[in-house]
Protein backbone atom coordinates (compact mmCIF):
# COMPACT_ATOMS: atom_id res chain seq x y z
CA UNK A 1 0.00 0.00 0.00
CA UNK A 2 1.20 3.48 -0.75
CA UNK A 3 1.53 5.73 2.23
CA UNK A 4 -0.69 8.72 1.93
CA UNK A 5 0.54 12.09 3.12
CA UNK A 6 -0.83 13.12 6.49
CA UNK A 7 -3.83 15.43 6.52
CA UNK A 8 -1.71 18.29 7.81
CA UNK A 9 -0.09 18.58 4.38
CA UNK A 10 -3.43 19.20 2.67
CA UNK A 11 -3.43 22.28 0.52
CA UNK A 12 -5.12 25.28 2.01
CA UNK A 13 -5.78 27.87 -0.63
CA UNK A 14 -3.67 30.96 -0.10
CA UNK A 15 -5.52 33.91 1.37
CA UNK A 16 -6.59 36.37 -1.22
CA UNK A 17 -4.69 39.64 -0.94
CA UNK A 18 -6.97 42.09 0.82
CA UNK A 19 -8.84 44.69 -1.20
CA UNK A 20 -8.82 47.00 1.79
CA UNK A 21 -5.81 49.14 0.93
CA UNK A 22 -6.67 49.83 -2.71
CA UNK A 23 -10.21 50.68 -1.59
CA UNK A 24 -8.96 53.02 1.13
CA UNK A 25 -6.76 54.68 -1.50
CA UNK A 26 -9.80 55.49 -3.61
CA UNK A 27 -11.66 56.78 -0.54
CA UNK A 28 -8.72 59.02 0.31
CA UNK A 29 -8.61 60.40 -3.25
CA UNK A 30 -12.34 61.12 -3.08
CA UNK A 31 -11.88 62.96 0.23
CA UNK A 32 -9.03 65.05 -1.18
CA UNK A 33 -11.10 65.93 -4.26
CA UNK A 34 -14.29 66.55 -2.26
CA UNK A 35 -13.40 70.00 -0.91
CA UNK A 36 -12.37 71.74 -4.18
CA UNK A 37 -15.19 70.00 -6.05
CA UNK A 38 -17.74 71.14 -3.48
CA UNK A 39 -16.51 74.75 -3.63
CA UNK A 40 -16.50 74.71 -7.43
CA UNK A 41 -19.97 73.14 -7.68
CA UNK A 42 -21.59 75.56 -5.25
CA UNK A 43 -19.80 78.83 -6.02
CA UNK A 44 -21.85 79.55 -9.14
CA UNK A 45 -25.10 79.39 -7.22
CA UNK A 46 -23.55 81.41 -4.39
CA UNK A 47 -22.42 84.11 -6.83
CA UNK A 48 -25.91 84.33 -8.33
CA UNK A 49 -27.51 84.60 -4.88
CA UNK A 50 -25.10 87.36 -3.88
CA UNK A 51 -25.72 89.23 -7.15
CA UNK A 52 -29.48 89.14 -6.51
CA UNK A 53 -28.81 90.86 -3.20
CA UNK A 54 -29.67 87.99 -0.89
CA UNK A 55 -28.13 88.21 2.57
CA UNK A 56 -26.24 84.97 3.11
CA UNK A 57 -24.12 86.24 5.96
CA UNK A 58 -20.99 86.05 3.85
CA UNK A 59 -19.13 88.29 1.45
CA UNK A 60 -17.58 86.29 -1.40
CA UNK A 61 -18.96 83.50 -3.57
CA UNK A 62 -16.26 81.18 -2.31
CA UNK A 63 -17.08 81.90 1.33
CA UNK A 64 -20.80 81.47 0.66
CA UNK A 65 -20.27 78.12 -1.09
CA UNK A 66 -20.52 76.32 2.24
CA UNK A 67 -23.58 78.25 3.45
CA UNK A 68 -26.16 77.63 0.70
CA UNK A 69 -29.64 76.47 1.59
CA UNK A 70 -29.84 73.84 -1.16
CA UNK A 71 -26.23 73.22 -2.17
CA UNK A 72 -25.32 71.03 -5.15
CA UNK A 73 -22.79 69.30 -2.91
CA UNK A 74 -23.29 69.87 0.84
CA UNK A 75 -20.43 71.14 2.99
CA UNK A 76 -19.23 68.89 5.81
CA UNK A 77 -21.24 70.79 8.44
CA UNK A 78 -24.37 70.60 6.31
CA UNK A 79 -23.83 66.87 5.84
CA UNK A 80 -23.47 66.44 9.60
CA UNK A 81 -26.61 68.34 10.51
CA UNK A 82 -28.54 66.70 7.67
CA UNK A 83 -27.55 63.27 8.92
CA UNK A 84 -28.51 64.13 12.46
CA UNK A 85 -31.91 65.58 11.62
CA UNK A 86 -32.76 62.62 9.37
CA UNK A 87 -31.41 59.91 11.66
CA UNK A 88 -32.50 60.90 15.17
CA UNK A 89 -34.61 59.26 16.52
CA UNK A 90 -33.82 56.39 14.16
CA UNK A 91 -37.24 54.74 14.24
CA UNK A 92 -39.40 57.81 13.75
CA UNK A 93 -41.59 57.61 10.61
CA UNK A 94 -39.73 60.57 9.11
CA UNK A 95 -36.22 59.34 9.73
CA UNK A 96 -34.03 57.66 7.17
CA UNK A 97 -33.01 54.53 9.14
CA UNK A 98 -36.65 53.57 9.67
CA UNK A 99 -37.48 54.13 6.01
CA UNK A 100 -34.36 52.24 4.95
CA UNK A 101 -35.63 49.31 7.00
CA UNK A 102 -38.99 49.50 5.21
CA UNK A 103 -37.31 49.54 1.80
CA UNK A 104 -34.93 46.80 2.88
CA UNK A 105 -37.84 44.66 4.05
CA UNK A 106 -39.67 45.16 0.75
CA UNK A 107 -36.51 44.25 -1.15
CA UNK A 108 -35.88 41.11 0.89
CA UNK A 109 -39.49 39.97 0.53
CA UNK A 110 -39.25 40.73 -3.19
CA UNK A 111 -36.04 38.68 -3.39
CA UNK A 112 -37.71 35.78 -1.60
CA UNK A 113 -40.67 35.87 -4.00
CA UNK A 114 -38.26 36.18 -6.94
CA UNK A 115 -36.21 33.22 -5.70
CA UNK A 116 -39.24 30.95 -5.52
CA UNK A 117 -40.43 32.04 -8.96
CA UNK A 118 -36.89 31.86 -10.36
CA UNK A 119 -36.32 28.33 -9.04
CA UNK A 120 -39.61 27.08 -10.47
CA UNK A 121 -38.93 28.70 -13.84
CA UNK A 122 -35.35 27.42 -13.95
CA UNK A 123 -36.50 23.88 -13.21
CA UNK A 124 -39.09 24.05 -15.98
CA UNK A 125 -36.63 25.65 -18.41
CA UNK A 126 -34.11 22.87 -17.81
CA UNK A 127 -36.69 20.09 -17.87
CA UNK A 128 -38.50 20.97 -21.04
CA UNK A 129 -37.11 22.31 -24.31
CA UNK A 130 -40.56 23.23 -25.53
CA UNK A 131 -41.27 25.18 -22.36
CA UNK A 132 -38.01 27.03 -22.90
CA UNK A 133 -38.80 27.79 -26.52
CA UNK A 134 -42.30 28.99 -25.65
CA UNK A 135 -41.48 31.11 -22.59
CA UNK A 136 -37.90 32.37 -22.79
CA UNK A 137 -38.64 35.10 -25.37
CA UNK A 138 -41.52 36.31 -23.19
CA UNK A 139 -39.35 36.30 -20.08
CA UNK A 140 -36.79 38.41 -21.93
CA UNK A 141 -39.58 40.69 -23.17
CA UNK A 142 -40.90 41.11 -19.63
CA UNK A 143 -37.58 42.66 -18.68
CA UNK A 144 -37.66 45.23 -21.47
CA UNK A 145 -40.71 46.97 -20.01
CA UNK A 146 -39.44 50.07 -18.16
CA UNK A 147 -40.16 49.43 -14.49
CA UNK A 148 -41.04 53.13 -13.94
CA UNK A 149 -43.86 52.73 -16.43
CA UNK A 150 -45.01 49.41 -15.10
CA UNK A 151 -44.97 50.16 -11.38
CA UNK A 152 -47.98 52.54 -11.11
CA UNK A 153 -50.10 50.22 -13.26
CA UNK A 154 -49.17 47.18 -11.18
CA UNK A 155 -49.92 49.10 -8.00
CA UNK A 156 -53.37 50.10 -9.25
CA UNK A 157 -54.04 46.57 -10.44
CA UNK A 158 -52.98 45.02 -7.13
CA UNK A 159 -54.91 47.72 -5.25
CA UNK A 160 -58.11 46.47 -6.87
CA UNK A 161 -57.54 43.16 -5.16
CA UNK A 162 -56.86 44.80 -1.83
CA UNK A 163 -53.09 44.33 -2.04
CA UNK A 164 -51.67 47.58 -0.68
CA UNK A 165 -48.76 49.07 1.19
CA UNK A 166 -45.72 46.86 1.61
CA UNK A 167 -46.62 44.02 -0.74
CA UNK A 168 -47.00 45.81 -4.12
CA UNK A 169 -43.44 47.17 -3.74
CA UNK A 170 -42.13 43.71 -2.96
CA UNK A 171 -43.92 42.32 -6.00
CA UNK A 172 -42.47 45.04 -8.24
CA UNK A 173 -39.01 44.29 -6.81
CA UNK A 174 -39.61 40.59 -7.51
CA UNK A 175 -40.63 41.42 -11.08
CA UNK A 176 -37.12 42.73 -11.78
CA UNK A 177 -35.25 40.21 -9.63
CA UNK A 178 -36.75 36.91 -10.79
CA UNK A 179 -35.15 37.07 -14.23
CA UNK A 180 -31.45 36.94 -13.29
CA UNK A 181 -32.27 34.25 -10.71
CA UNK A 182 -34.13 32.09 -13.24
CA UNK A 183 -31.37 32.42 -15.85
CA UNK A 184 -28.56 31.83 -13.34
CA UNK A 185 -30.29 28.84 -11.77
CA UNK A 186 -31.04 27.31 -15.19
CA UNK A 187 -27.35 27.62 -16.02
CA UNK A 188 -26.46 26.07 -12.66
CA UNK A 189 -28.86 23.16 -13.07
CA UNK A 190 -27.22 22.44 -16.41
CA UNK A 191 -23.69 22.72 -15.00
CA UNK A 192 -23.01 19.12 -13.86
CA UNK A 193 -20.29 17.32 -15.77
CA UNK A 194 -21.53 14.70 -18.32
CA UNK A 195 -19.47 12.13 -16.38
CA UNK A 196 -21.37 12.96 -13.19
CA UNK A 197 -24.63 12.44 -15.06
CA UNK A 198 -23.33 9.11 -16.43
CA UNK A 199 -22.32 8.16 -12.90
CA UNK A 200 -25.83 8.74 -11.59
CA UNK A 201 -27.11 6.67 -14.48
CA UNK A 202 -24.89 3.73 -13.49
CA UNK A 203 -26.53 3.90 -10.04
CA UNK A 204 -30.00 3.80 -11.63
CA UNK A 205 -30.75 7.13 -9.93
CA UNK A 206 -34.27 8.47 -10.42
CA UNK A 207 -34.71 11.87 -12.12
CA UNK A 208 -35.63 13.29 -8.69
CA UNK A 209 -32.35 11.96 -7.24
CA UNK A 210 -30.33 13.38 -10.12
CA UNK A 211 -32.05 16.69 -9.46
CA UNK A 212 -31.67 16.69 -5.68
CA UNK A 213 -28.27 15.05 -5.30
CA UNK A 214 -26.50 16.48 -8.33
CA UNK A 215 -28.18 19.37 -10.13
CA UNK A 216 -29.34 21.43 -7.14
CA UNK A 217 -26.07 21.34 -5.18
CA UNK A 218 -24.12 22.03 -8.38
CA UNK A 219 -26.28 25.09 -9.02
CA UNK A 220 -25.81 26.74 -5.60
CA UNK A 221 -22.76 28.84 -6.58
CA UNK A 222 -24.72 30.05 -9.63
CA UNK A 223 -27.72 30.87 -7.44
CA UNK A 224 -25.69 33.11 -5.15
CA UNK A 225 -23.99 34.91 -8.02
CA UNK A 226 -27.37 35.72 -9.55
CA UNK A 227 -28.86 36.59 -6.15
CA UNK A 228 -26.25 39.33 -5.75
CA UNK A 229 -27.16 40.77 -9.14
CA UNK A 230 -30.85 40.38 -8.31
CA UNK A 231 -30.49 42.09 -4.91
CA UNK A 232 -29.31 45.40 -6.36
CA UNK A 233 -31.94 45.18 -9.09
CA UNK A 234 -34.66 44.47 -6.51
CA UNK A 235 -33.54 47.45 -4.43
CA UNK A 236 -33.90 49.69 -7.48
CA UNK A 237 -37.30 48.09 -8.05
CA UNK A 238 -38.64 48.78 -4.58
CA UNK A 239 -37.34 52.38 -4.53
CA UNK A 240 -38.82 53.08 -7.97
CA UNK A 241 -42.07 51.48 -6.81
CA UNK A 242 -42.14 53.75 -3.75
CA UNK A 243 -41.51 56.83 -5.88
CA UNK A 244 -44.02 56.04 -8.58
CA UNK A 245 -46.92 54.79 -6.45
CA UNK A 246 -48.70 56.14 -3.42
CA UNK A 247 -46.36 55.44 -0.52
CA UNK A 248 -46.35 56.33 3.14
CA UNK A 249 -42.87 55.13 3.94
CA UNK A 250 -39.64 53.97 2.36
CA UNK A 251 -36.53 55.65 0.97
CA UNK A 252 -38.32 56.21 -2.34
CA UNK A 253 -41.11 58.13 -0.64
CA UNK A 254 -38.49 60.29 1.17
CA UNK A 255 -36.69 60.91 -2.12
CA UNK A 256 -39.92 61.98 -3.81
CA UNK A 257 -40.83 64.38 -0.97
CA UNK A 258 -37.43 65.98 -0.68
CA UNK A 259 -37.02 66.27 -4.39
CA UNK A 260 -40.27 68.26 -4.55
CA UNK A 261 -38.88 70.45 -1.74
CA UNK A 262 -35.48 70.70 -3.53
CA UNK A 263 -33.86 69.74 -0.24
CA UNK A 264 -30.54 68.65 -1.69
CA UNK A 265 -28.91 67.94 1.66
CA UNK A 266 -31.67 65.47 2.54
CA UNK A 267 -31.46 63.90 -0.95
CA UNK A 268 -27.73 63.35 -0.45
CA UNK A 269 -28.28 61.77 2.94
CA UNK A 270 -31.06 59.47 1.64
CA UNK A 271 -28.90 58.51 -1.31
CA UNK A 272 -26.10 57.48 1.03
CA UNK A 273 -28.57 55.45 3.09
CA UNK A 274 -29.73 53.77 -0.12
CA UNK A 275 -26.16 52.92 -1.12
CA UNK A 276 -25.47 51.54 2.35
CA UNK A 277 -28.64 49.45 2.16
CA UNK A 278 -27.49 47.97 -1.15
CA UNK A 279 -24.09 47.09 0.34
CA UNK A 280 -25.73 45.50 3.39
CA UNK A 281 -28.04 43.38 1.18
CA UNK A 282 -25.18 42.10 -0.98
CA UNK A 283 -23.09 41.43 2.14
CA UNK A 284 -25.98 39.46 3.67
CA UNK A 285 -26.16 37.27 0.57
CA UNK A 286 -22.39 36.89 0.57
CA UNK A 287 -22.49 35.75 4.20
CA UNK A 288 -25.24 33.27 3.43
CA UNK A 289 -23.22 32.01 0.47
CA UNK A 290 -20.13 31.35 2.58
CA UNK A 291 -22.31 29.53 5.09
CA UNK A 292 -24.03 27.34 2.50
CA UNK A 293 -21.05 26.62 0.21
CA UNK A 294 -18.42 25.95 2.87
CA UNK A 295 -17.08 23.10 0.72
CA UNK A 296 -15.60 25.52 -1.78
CA UNK A 297 -11.95 26.48 -1.69
CA UNK A 298 -11.56 30.03 -0.42
CA UNK A 299 -11.53 32.27 -3.47
CA UNK B 1 -5.74 -19.56 -15.69
CA UNK B 2 -4.18 -17.62 -12.88
CA UNK B 3 -7.18 -15.73 -11.52
CA UNK B 4 -7.57 -16.06 -7.75
CA UNK B 5 -11.00 -17.60 -8.00
CA UNK B 6 -11.63 -20.54 -10.26
CA UNK B 7 -13.78 -19.12 -13.06
CA UNK B 8 -17.03 -20.93 -13.67
CA UNK B 9 -18.04 -22.03 -17.16
CA UNK B 10 -20.63 -19.29 -17.77
CA UNK B 11 -19.16 -16.02 -18.92
CA UNK B 12 -20.14 -12.92 -16.94
CA UNK B 13 -19.85 -10.82 -20.11
CA UNK B 14 -20.60 -12.24 -23.53
CA UNK B 15 -20.01 -10.15 -26.66
CA UNK B 16 -21.19 -11.53 -30.03
CA UNK B 17 -20.73 -9.73 -33.37
CA UNK B 18 -21.28 -6.47 -31.53
CA UNK B 19 -21.32 -3.29 -33.63
CA UNK B 20 -21.71 0.36 -32.88
CA UNK B 21 -22.16 2.88 -35.66
CA UNK B 22 -22.38 6.60 -34.88
CA UNK B 23 -23.93 8.93 -37.40
CA UNK B 24 -21.56 11.76 -38.27
CA UNK B 25 -21.97 14.76 -40.55
CA UNK B 26 -21.53 13.41 -44.09
CA UNK B 27 -21.65 9.71 -43.25
CA UNK B 28 -21.14 7.44 -40.30
CA UNK B 29 -18.35 6.25 -38.04
CA UNK B 30 -17.93 2.58 -37.28
CA UNK B 31 -16.83 2.78 -33.66
CA UNK B 32 -16.98 -0.97 -33.18
CA UNK B 33 -17.26 -3.73 -35.77
CA UNK B 34 -18.24 -7.34 -35.12
CA UNK B 35 -16.57 -7.65 -31.73
CA UNK B 36 -16.48 -11.08 -30.07
CA UNK B 37 -15.35 -11.62 -26.49
CA UNK B 38 -16.19 -13.82 -23.50
CA UNK B 39 -15.22 -12.62 -20.03
CA UNK B 40 -15.26 -15.15 -17.18
CA UNK B 41 -16.13 -14.21 -13.59
CA UNK B 42 -13.09 -13.09 -11.62
CA UNK B 43 -11.02 -12.19 -14.67
CA UNK B 44 -9.04 -8.99 -15.07
CA UNK B 45 -9.50 -7.96 -18.69
CA UNK B 46 -7.77 -5.00 -20.28
CA UNK B 47 -8.96 -3.39 -23.49
CA UNK B 48 -6.00 -1.73 -25.19
CA UNK B 49 -5.63 0.20 -28.40
CA UNK B 50 -5.11 3.64 -29.93
CA UNK B 51 -7.71 6.41 -29.71
CA UNK B 52 -10.72 5.65 -31.85
CA UNK B 53 -10.39 1.86 -31.59
CA UNK B 54 -13.69 1.55 -29.76
CA UNK B 55 -12.37 0.42 -26.37
CA UNK B 56 -14.32 3.04 -24.43
CA UNK B 57 -17.31 2.42 -26.69
CA UNK B 58 -17.20 -1.29 -25.83
CA UNK B 59 -17.06 -0.50 -22.11
CA UNK B 60 -19.90 2.01 -22.34
CA UNK B 61 -21.97 -0.59 -24.24
CA UNK B 62 -21.40 -3.11 -21.43
CA UNK B 63 -22.46 -0.45 -18.93
CA UNK B 64 -25.65 0.41 -20.88
CA UNK B 65 -24.53 4.03 -21.17
CA UNK B 66 -25.03 3.65 -24.94
CA UNK B 67 -26.95 1.07 -26.96
CA UNK B 68 -25.42 -1.04 -29.75
CA UNK B 69 -26.54 -0.82 -33.37
CA UNK B 70 -25.95 -4.53 -34.00
CA UNK B 71 -24.99 -7.85 -32.44
CA UNK B 72 -25.57 -9.37 -29.06
CA UNK B 73 -24.33 -8.42 -25.63
CA UNK B 74 -25.00 -10.22 -22.36
CA UNK B 75 -23.81 -8.82 -19.04
CA UNK B 76 -24.22 -10.71 -15.77
CA UNK B 77 -26.56 -13.18 -17.44
CA UNK B 78 -28.94 -10.61 -18.92
CA UNK B 79 -29.13 -7.47 -21.00
CA UNK B 80 -26.76 -4.60 -20.15
CA UNK B 81 -29.82 -2.61 -19.12
CA UNK B 82 -30.79 -5.25 -16.61
CA UNK B 83 -27.23 -5.40 -15.31
CA UNK B 84 -27.23 -1.65 -14.81
CA UNK B 85 -30.62 -1.69 -13.13
CA UNK B 86 -29.44 -4.49 -10.85
CA UNK B 87 -26.37 -2.39 -10.03
CA UNK B 88 -24.12 -5.20 -11.17
CA UNK B 89 -21.12 -2.99 -11.92
CA UNK B 90 -19.24 -0.03 -10.52
CA UNK B 91 -17.88 2.41 -13.10
CA UNK B 92 -14.67 4.38 -12.71
CA UNK B 93 -14.34 7.20 -15.25
CA UNK B 94 -11.30 8.85 -16.83
CA UNK B 95 -11.81 11.79 -14.46
CA UNK B 96 -12.68 11.20 -10.79
CA UNK B 97 -16.07 12.97 -11.28
CA UNK B 98 -16.37 13.58 -7.54
CA UNK B 99 -19.10 15.82 -6.18
CA UNK B 100 -17.10 18.84 -5.05
CA UNK B 101 -19.68 19.76 -2.38
CA UNK B 102 -19.36 16.38 -0.68
CA UNK B 103 -16.39 15.51 1.48
CA UNK B 104 -14.47 12.30 0.81
CA UNK B 105 -16.65 10.15 3.07
CA UNK B 106 -19.87 11.50 1.58
CA UNK B 107 -18.57 11.01 -1.94
CA UNK B 108 -18.00 7.32 -1.22
CA UNK B 109 -21.49 7.24 0.33
CA UNK B 110 -23.13 8.69 -2.78
CA UNK B 111 -24.18 5.36 -4.36
CA UNK B 112 -25.45 4.18 -0.98
CA UNK B 113 -27.54 7.35 -0.67
CA UNK B 114 -28.96 6.80 -4.15
CA UNK B 115 -29.67 3.13 -3.45
CA UNK B 116 -31.32 3.84 -0.11
CA UNK B 117 -28.98 1.56 1.81
CA UNK B 118 -30.02 1.49 5.50
CA UNK B 119 -28.56 4.68 6.99
CA UNK B 120 -26.71 2.88 9.76
CA UNK B 121 -24.68 0.90 7.24
CA UNK B 122 -23.68 3.78 4.96
CA UNK B 123 -20.97 5.32 7.14
CA UNK B 124 -19.37 2.05 8.16
CA UNK B 125 -19.40 0.73 4.61
CA UNK B 126 -17.90 3.95 3.23
CA UNK B 127 -15.18 3.96 5.92
CA UNK B 128 -14.35 0.36 5.10
CA UNK B 129 -13.89 1.28 1.44
CA UNK B 130 -11.73 4.29 2.30
CA UNK B 131 -9.53 2.02 4.37
CA UNK B 132 -9.26 -0.33 1.42
CA UNK B 133 -7.82 2.48 -0.72
CA UNK B 134 -5.73 3.90 2.13
CA UNK B 135 -7.59 7.19 2.54
CA UNK B 136 -9.25 6.66 5.92
CA UNK B 137 -7.47 9.72 7.33
CA UNK B 138 -9.00 11.98 4.69
CA UNK B 139 -12.69 11.33 5.11
CA UNK B 140 -13.41 14.94 6.08
CA UNK B 141 -11.39 16.50 3.24
CA UNK B 142 -13.00 18.00 0.20
CA UNK B 143 -12.03 16.95 -3.35
CA UNK B 144 -10.10 20.16 -4.10
CA UNK B 145 -7.78 19.38 -1.20
CA UNK B 146 -6.67 16.05 -2.70
CA UNK B 147 -4.13 15.22 -5.41
CA UNK B 148 -5.33 13.67 -8.68
CA UNK B 149 -4.23 10.21 -7.60
CA UNK B 150 -6.03 10.49 -4.27
CA UNK B 151 -9.19 11.71 -6.02
CA UNK B 152 -9.11 8.71 -8.33
CA UNK B 153 -8.73 6.40 -5.32
CA UNK B 154 -11.84 7.99 -3.81
CA UNK B 155 -13.69 7.27 -7.03
CA UNK B 156 -12.54 3.62 -6.90
CA UNK B 157 -13.73 3.36 -3.28
CA UNK B 158 -17.04 4.86 -4.42
CA UNK B 159 -17.38 2.29 -7.23
CA UNK B 160 -16.79 -0.53 -4.75
CA UNK B 161 -19.05 0.87 -2.01
CA UNK B 162 -22.18 -1.01 -3.08
CA UNK B 163 -20.25 -4.24 -3.67
CA UNK B 164 -20.98 -4.73 -7.38
CA UNK B 165 -19.94 -7.97 -9.09
CA UNK B 166 -17.94 -6.13 -11.74
CA UNK B 167 -15.71 -3.10 -11.95
CA UNK B 168 -15.61 -1.17 -15.23
CA UNK B 169 -12.65 1.19 -15.44
CA UNK B 170 -12.17 3.64 -18.31
CA UNK B 171 -8.52 4.78 -18.34
CA UNK B 172 -8.75 5.61 -14.66
CA UNK B 173 -5.05 6.42 -14.32
CA UNK B 174 -4.57 8.05 -17.72
CA UNK B 175 -4.18 11.55 -16.30
CA UNK B 176 -1.71 10.58 -13.57
CA UNK B 177 2.08 10.60 -13.54
CA UNK B 178 3.92 7.32 -14.05
CA UNK B 179 5.00 6.91 -10.41
CA UNK B 180 1.50 7.42 -9.03
CA UNK B 181 0.12 5.21 -11.76
CA UNK B 182 2.42 2.29 -10.87
CA UNK B 183 1.53 2.61 -7.20
CA UNK B 184 -2.15 2.60 -8.00
CA UNK B 185 -1.67 -0.40 -10.30
CA UNK B 186 -0.26 -2.37 -7.36
CA UNK B 187 -3.13 -1.24 -5.17
CA UNK B 188 -5.69 -2.16 -7.79
CA UNK B 189 -4.24 -5.66 -8.13
CA UNK B 190 -4.44 -6.10 -4.36
CA UNK B 191 -8.08 -4.89 -4.38
CA UNK B 192 -8.88 -7.28 -7.21
CA UNK B 193 -7.37 -10.23 -5.33
CA UNK B 194 -9.11 -9.28 -2.07
CA UNK B 195 -12.53 -8.67 -3.58
CA UNK B 196 -12.55 -11.25 -6.37
CA UNK B 197 -14.39 -8.88 -8.67
CA UNK B 198 -14.38 -9.11 -12.44
CA UNK B 199 -12.52 -6.08 -13.79
CA UNK B 200 -12.76 -4.65 -17.30
CA UNK B 201 -10.04 -2.05 -17.67
CA UNK B 202 -9.52 0.34 -20.58
CA UNK B 203 -6.00 1.64 -21.11
CA UNK B 204 -3.57 2.70 -23.80
CA UNK B 205 -0.49 1.73 -21.85
CA UNK B 206 0.94 -1.64 -22.90
CA UNK B 207 2.93 -2.15 -19.68
CA UNK B 208 -0.10 -1.30 -17.53
CA UNK B 209 -2.22 -3.83 -19.44
CA UNK B 210 0.37 -6.61 -19.14
CA UNK B 211 1.04 -5.94 -15.48
CA UNK B 212 -2.62 -5.94 -14.43
CA UNK B 213 -4.46 -8.38 -16.63
CA UNK B 214 -5.27 -12.03 -16.92
CA UNK B 215 -6.05 -11.35 -20.58
CA UNK B 216 -5.42 -8.35 -22.82
CA UNK B 217 -7.86 -7.55 -25.62
CA UNK B 218 -5.96 -5.72 -28.37
CA UNK B 219 -8.08 -3.38 -30.45
CA UNK B 220 -7.34 -1.36 -33.58
CA UNK B 221 -8.97 1.68 -35.14
CA UNK B 222 -10.88 2.61 -38.30
CA UNK B 223 -13.01 0.64 -38.01
CA UNK B 224 -12.75 -0.18 -34.31
CA UNK B 225 -12.33 -3.91 -33.92
CA UNK B 226 -10.71 -6.61 -31.80
CA UNK B 227 -7.40 -7.56 -33.40
CA UNK B 228 -6.46 -10.34 -31.00
CA UNK B 229 -6.49 -11.49 -27.38
CA UNK B 230 -3.30 -12.19 -25.40
CA UNK B 231 -3.32 -14.48 -22.36
CA UNK B 232 -1.00 -13.11 -19.68
CA UNK B 233 0.63 -16.06 -17.90
CA UNK B 234 2.52 -14.04 -15.27
CA UNK B 235 1.98 -15.62 -11.84
CA UNK B 236 -0.04 -13.94 -9.07
CA UNK B 237 0.40 -12.18 -6.77
CA UNK B 238 2.33 -9.80 -8.96
CA UNK B 239 4.76 -7.20 -7.67
CA UNK B 240 7.18 -4.72 -9.15
CA UNK B 241 9.46 -7.70 -9.81
CA UNK B 242 6.88 -8.99 -12.32
CA UNK B 243 7.91 -6.09 -14.53
CA UNK B 244 11.43 -7.59 -14.75
CA UNK B 245 10.14 -11.05 -15.73
CA UNK B 246 11.29 -11.95 -19.29
CA UNK B 247 7.75 -13.07 -20.06
CA UNK B 248 6.57 -9.53 -19.29
CA UNK B 249 8.54 -8.32 -22.31
CA UNK B 250 7.33 -11.18 -24.48
CA UNK B 251 3.69 -10.30 -23.78
CA UNK B 252 4.38 -6.62 -24.37
CA UNK B 253 6.01 -7.45 -27.71
CA UNK B 254 3.12 -9.69 -28.68
CA UNK B 255 0.64 -6.87 -27.97
CA UNK B 256 2.79 -4.35 -29.85
CA UNK B 257 2.88 -6.62 -32.90
CA UNK B 258 -0.90 -6.94 -32.87
CA UNK B 259 -1.28 -3.17 -32.58
CA UNK B 260 1.08 -2.70 -35.54
CA UNK B 261 -0.73 -5.29 -37.60
CA UNK B 262 -3.92 -3.28 -37.25
CA UNK B 263 -2.08 -0.12 -38.15
CA UNK B 264 -0.64 -1.29 -41.49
Amino acid sequence: MTTAPTPTTLPRAARRPSNLFPMLGVALAALVLYWPLMLWANSGQAARSLASGADLGCKTALACATQLRNPVIPAPGQFASGFTSLSVPPLAPTSAPYNALVTGGETLLGLALASVLGLVLATLLVRSRSFERATLPWLVASQTVPIVALAPMLAVLLGQYGVQGFLPKAIIAAYIAFFPIAIGMAQGLRSPDPLQLDLMRTYRASPAQVFGLLQVPASLPYLFTSLKVAATAALVGSIVAEISTISFSGLGKMLAENSRASDTVALWVIMIYGAALGIVLVALIGGLERLVTRWRPPA
Amino acid sequence: MTAPRSPSDTPIVSVRDLSMIFPTPGGQTVALQDANLQIMPGEFISLIGPSGCGKTTLLRLMADLIQPTGGELLVNGGTPRKARENRAYGYVFQAPALMEWRNVLNNVKLPLDVMNTPKAQRDSRAREMLKLVGLEKFERSYPWQLSGGMQQRVSIARALAFDPAMLFMDEPFGALDEITRENLNLELLRLWRETGKTVVFVTHSISEAVFLSTRVVVMTARPGKIEGIVDIGLPHPRSDDSREDPRFFEYATQIRELLKKGHS
